[in-house]
């Protein structure tokens, strides 16, 4: 647990104040319409911290019923982070059925293959399986995250700024969540202390970006264009757009190996 | 600490990288369906290259050296240099238009074959490293002039056959989206 008492709790009280301020926006800046998925989110941390806080100080730190109360509401909470990143996602890829059709099956991909890889690489310690469950999963989100954002890039998506900066602290919160959980598993690692204060530091940074994003008025993400190819033109079309990339390279690949004739 | 962790910690580090990259705004604004064929119909600057290129020949300048005009003969050097990097912009230019293309065909396609956008993916990837690599060695005074030499042949018929494709392209876009 955090340190000493009473910094424990002023680093709760200040991480509730802020979930508090973020609710508060999300209300009144009516963000729940356009991202009903999140403002549940963010409702359900401003419950756990009250469980977790609650449960606390009623069965101590190493009490078997604060440790189920504490990770029942952490997987809760996970749940409903890795529905919102999905929310985002609907919503950066609406009216591009391609591109979300293609982007859906690479980041599912992706995600197995995280999977695959946190299992892979966690020690065979039964004893922390919970955290390297967690650490799976966190590194999933974050790697959803980063795809879809590189997706929107490449392919020039018009993503708001409510949407980015959600993407944004889901992201950094997981990538630190995963470096943290690291750190605490290595065989010197700092204490319990600096574990849980890095992590709490972490989505204090987290809620501070969504802040900023919320209490702007929610934008309206201009309207995609209804028109669609065929699939048929659209196969021919990109057939005579590669054929000239081809064409551009090949160009270029003569330069490259052409030999060199020094003045 | 272990390996696996130091790869944990090093795969979240990439990540942010990777986020702080994806997350900023692009430098240049996409441009839109309309204005992506219109740039692709209009004239090429570099379909007077063969003419340009002509005038690059190895050959063209080695009777200075003959001459005894050595200065003369570097500063045509530096002309070609700056010629050559010019001719790269251009190529960069009309790739990145036919990018912007071939994304905007993806943001109107009902469905993306993976293996298409992979190979174009890659056909970019490519083509900015080689353009990055060739820029450095024209600075570096490694002048692939023969090359540019074969290039003054090729260049004329290639802008014809790009600008008959680029009219189909466009006129067949606008009436498929015209039509819905």
């Amino acid at each position: 647990m955090v340190g000493p008492p009473h910094f424990r709790d002023l680093v709760w009280s200040v991480t509730f104040l802020l979930k508090l301020t973020l609710l508060f926006f999300i209300f009144r800046q009516r963000v729940y319409r356009v991202h009903p998925v999140f403002s549940a989110y963010v409702l359900f941390t401003v419950l756990q911290t009250a469980l977790t806080a609650s449960s606390l100080w009623r069965w101590g730190a190493q009490s078997a019923e604060y440790f189920g109360v504490a990770w029942g509401a952490q997987a809760v909470v996970l749940g409903a982070r890795w529905l919102a990143v999905g929310e985002i996602a609907r919503r950066a890829f609406a009216g591009y059925p391609g591109i979300r059709r293609l982007s859906t099956t690479v980041l599912y991909t992706v995600g197995m293959l995280i999977v695959i890889y946190s299992i892979a690489l966690s020690p065979d310690r039964w004893d922390w399986a919970l955290l390297h469950a967690v650490r799976a999963v966190e590194l999933c989100i974050a790697i959803f995250v980063v795809t879809m954002l590189l997706f929107a890039r490449y392919y020039r998506l018009a993503l708001t700024g409510l949407e980015r900066q959600l993407a944004i602290g889901f992201c950094l919160f997981s990538c630190s969540w995963v470096v943290t959980n690291s750190i605490f598993q290595s065989p010197r690692h700092p204490t319990g202390i600096w574990f849980e204060f890095f992590q709490i530091l972490a989505f204090l940074a987290t809620l501070l970006v969504w802040i900023n994003a919320v209490r702007k008025p929610v934008q309206v993400p201009q309207p995609v264009s209804s028109a669609v190819l065929s699939p048929g033109m659209y196969g021919e079309l990109s057939q005579q757009l590669d054929t000239r990339l081809r064409e551009l390279n090949d160009r270029l690949s003569h330069l490259l190996h052409s030999k060199d004739s020094h003045p | 600490m272990t390996i696996p962790l130091l790869l944990f910690i090093a795969l979240a580090v990439l990540l942010v990288l990777l986020l702080a990259w994806a997350a900023a705004p692009p430098k240049t604004a996409p441009l839109t369906p309309d204005e992506a064929f219109a740039a692709l119909s209009q004239e090429r600057h570099y379909a007077r290259l063969p003419q340009i290129l002509q005038s690059l020949r190895e050959d063209d300048t080695e009777f200075m050296r003959a001459r005894g005009h050595v200065k003369l003969l570097a500063q045509v050097r530096e002309e070609r240099k700056r010629i050559a990097l010019r001719y790269l912009d251009y190529l960069q230019e009309e790739f990145r238009i036919l990018v912007e293309c071939s994304r905007i065909l993806a943001t109107l396609a009902p469905e993306l074959a993976p293996k298409g956008e992979f190979e174009r993916f890659q056909q970019n990837l490519r083509f900015l490293w080689t353009c990055h690599y060739l820029r450095w060695r024209l600075r570096l005074g490694m002048e692939p002039w023969d090359a540019f030499g074969t290039l003054s042949d090729m260049a004329g018929t290639m802008t014809l056959r790009l600008e008959a494709a680029t009219a189909r392209l466009a006129e067949r876009s606008f009436s498929a989206t015209d039509g819905r």
